[in-house]
């Protein structure tokens, strides 16, 4: 029984990662309605940034602020060169430009930090673990469900209280009507994407010390971020949170009592409900 | 068509076919002898590929590409950690006058690589976890350098119950795959010699990432030592885990079937006070070869040779000496000659196995060291012992090699 | 017949001449996949990321018959087809009710599953070691060991494809596909019933997904587990697009530039995977019709050249 405890805490703070991850894609794939398959690279190019922002300033939260900053930057630039054109274009254009994307980065991250594998240990104040009782945590997990959580609310917030999260979805739901009042749609795009690219940079900071780094980390990740979007619905910020807890609590169960399966669950999960209930667990449609 | 437009044309397809990939050009002249070595530039093992290439390289360059008086071409070819890719590769160098392969580094890969080599009659050597190779898909061609499971799991339980003889509850994490499966039951017969209890056994699937869940398993069977039989990313990623939890160093940790210095490289020193390592080689191997190729290497790259350059090199070796043997670099004649080499190399004295192509030599264990004794960034472990008990015939699945 | 079919032909002929055999084979099988993944994403405007489910699907099953129950060759390719049209029913009925990225999303999802699924069951698929030691028996008495003849068989059955595709795109039913990809609401409100033409784009989609799974197993002589993952459902997809999504020639020119460029720049760099997403990005960004659709501009442009 305490077992099962343990392993559902480590299934919510896996699965608030998994809601972090997959909320900037939501963002992306909500409001400019494309494919973002160079998520994954994004949040890979946070996490190495953010080891090398470590090693040349020393400091874990310093680097935790400047590296997400540095991939949005980098998403505007993206959004800016390439994605801006690509609207009317038709999805399998973006699939394909975005997919083009996460080969040169992944590839240059292999140029730059090389192809072999990297740990980073959490910061001296968060290493070692907790005695919860009925189950022994470690305290960087636990931070991570916590920085997780404030991340996720702070965007809910964002989008629900402020004028301009107001517009974004309003945008999400009818793109013309947003630019017929007089909005300029664009703008709302690109701050759209950097805000979907540093959320991808922060949950890849976040997570550096958690899984380690790796040039195919983005791969892994893509792949949940597709799971999170597409159960949680495009753009919907509590859905992203459902989804999240949803997988990840059913990996650390099935984990629990079927080792082998734990990484196929995650997709059965997803084809199950999606064959239910196409628009996922609160999308609109 | 005007002669401008004509010329342009031949012009462009002459340019086409000389320079993307037309065979006749690369087809090696008759007297070399053209040696492929099928290493990964990308996809999963992409780290490694390069690393393999270096040892081949510089064993291959100690005899100045040059053997029996014949030169030497020796050709690499990305096999993408695929076995699609990887065979169709294989078969490619084959078409160009290769005679004899070395690699992949993948275990998968390489029984499919194993099955061209059969096919098309060419000698192929590869080192890795899989027991095929010179068990049940052994055939006339392929040779197995890497220790078998079973030599892995004795020297592993045999030396670390000497150095800790209390540590009786053993959980096991375990790569599910065919070769995870042959470790995890060759260390369950040789625990129960020991009277060890094993008190879980988790199989995770290959390329897994979340190993959290894993690890509180583990720690709530209350083990007294945790061992793990996977591979490359998945056993750094456990063991970084098992830290992050605090199951070690208070447990002890053990890596059976590592890679040595290529993934202890990636773990940073807190977590690898208590980590125990068994491995095919290791750098500080007290032989004549082993300290040679590790200065040379040192010399050259800045850092130690571990598995991966290491087990390329002997295996070049390997294949020199069965030449110098033979006295001939007729395939058939140089099988023979392996069959029954006895060579000194790298790892210490190695013999072949004639009946299985199984090579017989020493394993490693090590044992960590903590960052206080670590004397230099690359001082990460001690040799504890080395083990090469050969694998008891009731359980050899090649029953018969074979002919040509 | 038209100079574009004796291009072909000649293609068909010279392609053994300046590569191996096996690869210029290859190239044809991975052409006939582009023919069934460009009906769905260019004549239906349908963008399914888990092509490779009906390849690798078929391949996995023509492998067992010809390994386990060693079939002839005809079986091979009638079970192939046959899996790779029945697999395609199921995962193209579950998809076509959804559209855009959330069809995107659930092809891709559903690959995965199959993909885990041949991931697990080792005991048939063999699992990451791929399922080995496939022949290829002879046919009417032809030896196919030889890589040329299986070259000219596997060429033939191209040939056979590219007859039926174009049969298939200029019959009524090609002309309602298009008509969907247009604008799918009109198409609905004209009477068609949309998502039945859709689910049938599928199933002849993967019945030449099918087909050329099962040549591509006996090509190799094994089904590696990339047959039926996401990478290979992105190469044709890819690969379509590059050649041109906008004729039935963009999937054999598609075909061609990937698998022989992929080919020869990999013995070059280990970083070539870094050119070929700046090749798509280009593509994208200046090149949006593919080969096919930039060789008519320069031809557009030659013309409008000579006229000055």
């Amino acid at each position: 029984m305490t077992l099962l405890a343990g392993q559902i805490l480590n299934g919510i703070a896996t699965g608030m990662l998994y809601a972090l991850m997959g909320l900037g894609l939501a963002l992306i794939a909500g409001i400019l309605n494309i494919p973002n398959f160079a998520h994954g690279a994004l949040f890979a190019v946070g996490a190495y940034l953010t080891v090398s922002a470590i090693n040349a300033v020393g400091n874990f939260w310093i680097a935790l602020v400047v590296a997400p900053l540095g991939v949005a930057v980098l998403g505007l630039v993206i959004e800016y060169a390439g994605i801006r054109r690509l609207y009317a274009a038709g999805h399998d254009y973006q699939l394909l430009f975005t997919f083009g994307l996460s080969l040169i980065l992944a590839e240059t991250i292999i140029l730059i930090w090389g192809p072999v594998g990297i740990s980073q240990l959490p910061p001296p104040i968060l290493r070692g673990g907790i005695d919860l009782g009925f189950t022994f945590y470690p305290k960087y997990r636990l931070f991570v469900m916590v920085a997780a959580g404030l991340l996720v609310t702070a965007t809910w917030l964002f989008l629900e209280k402020t004028r301009y999260g107001a517009i974004m979805r309003a945008g999400i739901e009818n793109k013309e009507m947003v630019s017929l009042l007089g909005i300029d749609i664009h703008r709302m795009f690109t701050v759209a994407f950097a805000l979907g690219a540093w959320l991808a940079g922060i949950a890849g900071a976040l997570t550096a010390p958690i899984r380690g780094l790796s040039p195919g980390m983005g791969v892994d990740m893509l792949g949940i971020a597709f799971v999170v979007v597409a159960l949680g619905g495009m753009g919907n910020v509590l859905g992203a949170i459902a989804a999240g807890l949803l997988i990840g609590v059913a990996q650390a169960v099935v984990a629990a009592y079927w080792t082998e399966a734990s990484v196929a669950v995650i997709y059965l999960v997803m084809a199950a409900v999606l064959v239910v209930r196409p628009q996922g667990l609160f999308g609109i449609r | 068509m005007s002669q401008q437009k004509r010329r342009d044309i031949l012009k462009i397809g002459a340019l086409a076919v000389t320079g993307l990939g037309f065979p006749a050009i690369l087809r090696a002249q008759s007297k070399d002898i053209v040696i492929l070595g099928l290493w990964d530039q990308t996809g999963a093992y992409a780290d490694v590929g390069p690393l393999n290439d270096r040892g081949m390289r510089m064993a291959l360059e100690e005899r100045d590409m040059k053997v029996l008086g014949k030169p030497i071409k020796y050709i690499t070819r990305d096999g993408a950690t695929q076995a699609g890719v990887s065979t169709r590769r294989a078969e490619e160098a084959i078409d160009e006058g290769a005679r004899f392969m070395i690699g992949p580094w993948s275990s998968g890969v390489a029984l499919a690589v194993s099955e061209v080599a059969k096919r098309r009659k060419v000698l192929h050597l590869f080192s890795g976890g899989t027991e095929d190779i010179s068990g049940a898909r052994c055939h006339r061609y392929s040779f197995q350098w890497a220790a078998s499971p079973y030599t892995a799991a004795k020297t592993v339980v045999d030396n670390f119950m000497k150095a800790n003889p209390g540590a009786k509850r053993w959980h096991l994490l375990i790569a599910d795959y065919a070769f995870g499966w042959s470790l995890e039951k060759y260390i369950k017969e040789v625990g129960k010699d020991h009277g060890l209890e094993f008190v879980g056994a988790d199989r995770h699937p290959l390329g897994e990432r979340e190993f959290s869940n894993y690890v509180q398993k583990a720690a709530a069977n209350r083990p007294d030592v945790v061992a793990m039989v996977n591979f490359g990313a998945d056993a750094v990623g456990a063991a970084r885990e098992t830290f992050n939890f605090g199951l070690t160093p208070k447990v002890p940790l053990i890596m059976t079937w590592s890679s040595g210095v290529e993934e202890l490289i990636q773990l940073a020193p807190e977590i690898r006070e208590n980590l125990w390592v068994g491995s095919n080689f290791y750098y500080t191997a007290d032989t004549t070869v082993a300290k040679r190729f590790a200065a040379s290497y040192q010399a050259k790259f800045k850092t130690p040779p571990g598995y991966a350059p290491s087990s390329a090199y002997s295996m070049t070796r390997m294949l020199l000496a069965g030449f110098d043997k033979a006295k001939s670099d007729d395939t058939q004649a140089v099988i023979r000659a392996l069959e029954t080499l006895q060579i000194n190399d790298v790892v210490g004295p190695m013999h072949v196995d004639g009946a299985t192509h199984q090579t017989l030599r020493p394993y490693f264990f090590l044992r960590c060291k903590p960052k206080a004794a670590m004397k230099h960034e690359l001082d990460l472990a001690d040799i504890v012992a080395t083990g090469d008990t050969p694998l008891p015939k009731e359980y050899a699945s090649c029953k018969d090699i074979g002919g040509f | 017949m038209s100079w574009r079919t004796v291009a072909v032909i000649a293609a068909m002929v010279a392609l053994p001449l300046l590569v191996r055999p096996a690869l210029a084979a290859e190239i044809w099988i991975f052409a006939i996949f582009g023919l069934g993944c460009n009906l769905l994403l260019g004549y239906t405007g349908l963008l399914s990321f888990g092509q490779s489910t009906f390849f690798g699907s078929a391949a996995y099953a023509a492998g067992w018959l010809l390994k386990h129950y060693g079939v002839n060759v005809f079986v091979a390719l009638a079970a192939g087809t046959g899996v790779g049209a029945l697999s395609a029913l199921a995962v193209g009925y579950l998809c076509v009710q959804r559209s855009g990225i959330y069809f995107i999303m659930l092809t891709f999802a559903l690959n995965q599953l199959f993909y885990f699924v041949a991931y697990q069951w080792t005991s048939v698929t063999g699992g990451e070691d791929g399922m080995p030691g496939i022949p290829r028996p002879a046919m009417l008495g032809i030896d196919f060991s030889s890589p040329i003849a299986y070259y000219v068989f596997v060429s033939l059955l191209f040939l056979v494809s590219f007859w039926v595709m174009k049969r298939v795109v200029e019959s009524p039913l090609g002309k309602i596909l298009q008509a969907i990809r247009e604008n799918e609401t009109r198409a609905e409100a004209v009477g068609y019933d949309v998502a039945r033409f859709k689910l049938l784009a599928f199933v002849v989609a993967g019945a030449f997904s099918g087909l050329a799974g099962v040549l591509y197993a006996m090509l190799f002589g094994i089904v590696p587990l990339e047959a039926i993952g996401f990478v290979f459902s992105g190469n044709v997809v890819f690969a379509t697009l590059i050649g041109g999504s906008g004729s039935l020639y963009g999937p054999i020119i598609g075909s061609v530039v990937f698998i022989w460029l992929s080919e020869s720049v990999s013995t070059v760099w280990a970083r070539w995977p870094l050119l070929l997403g700046v090749a798509f990005v280009i593509v994208v960004l200046f090149f949006r019709g593919g080969v096919v659709e930039a060789w008519s501009r320069f031809l557009a442009w030659r013309f409008s050249r000579q006229r000055t």
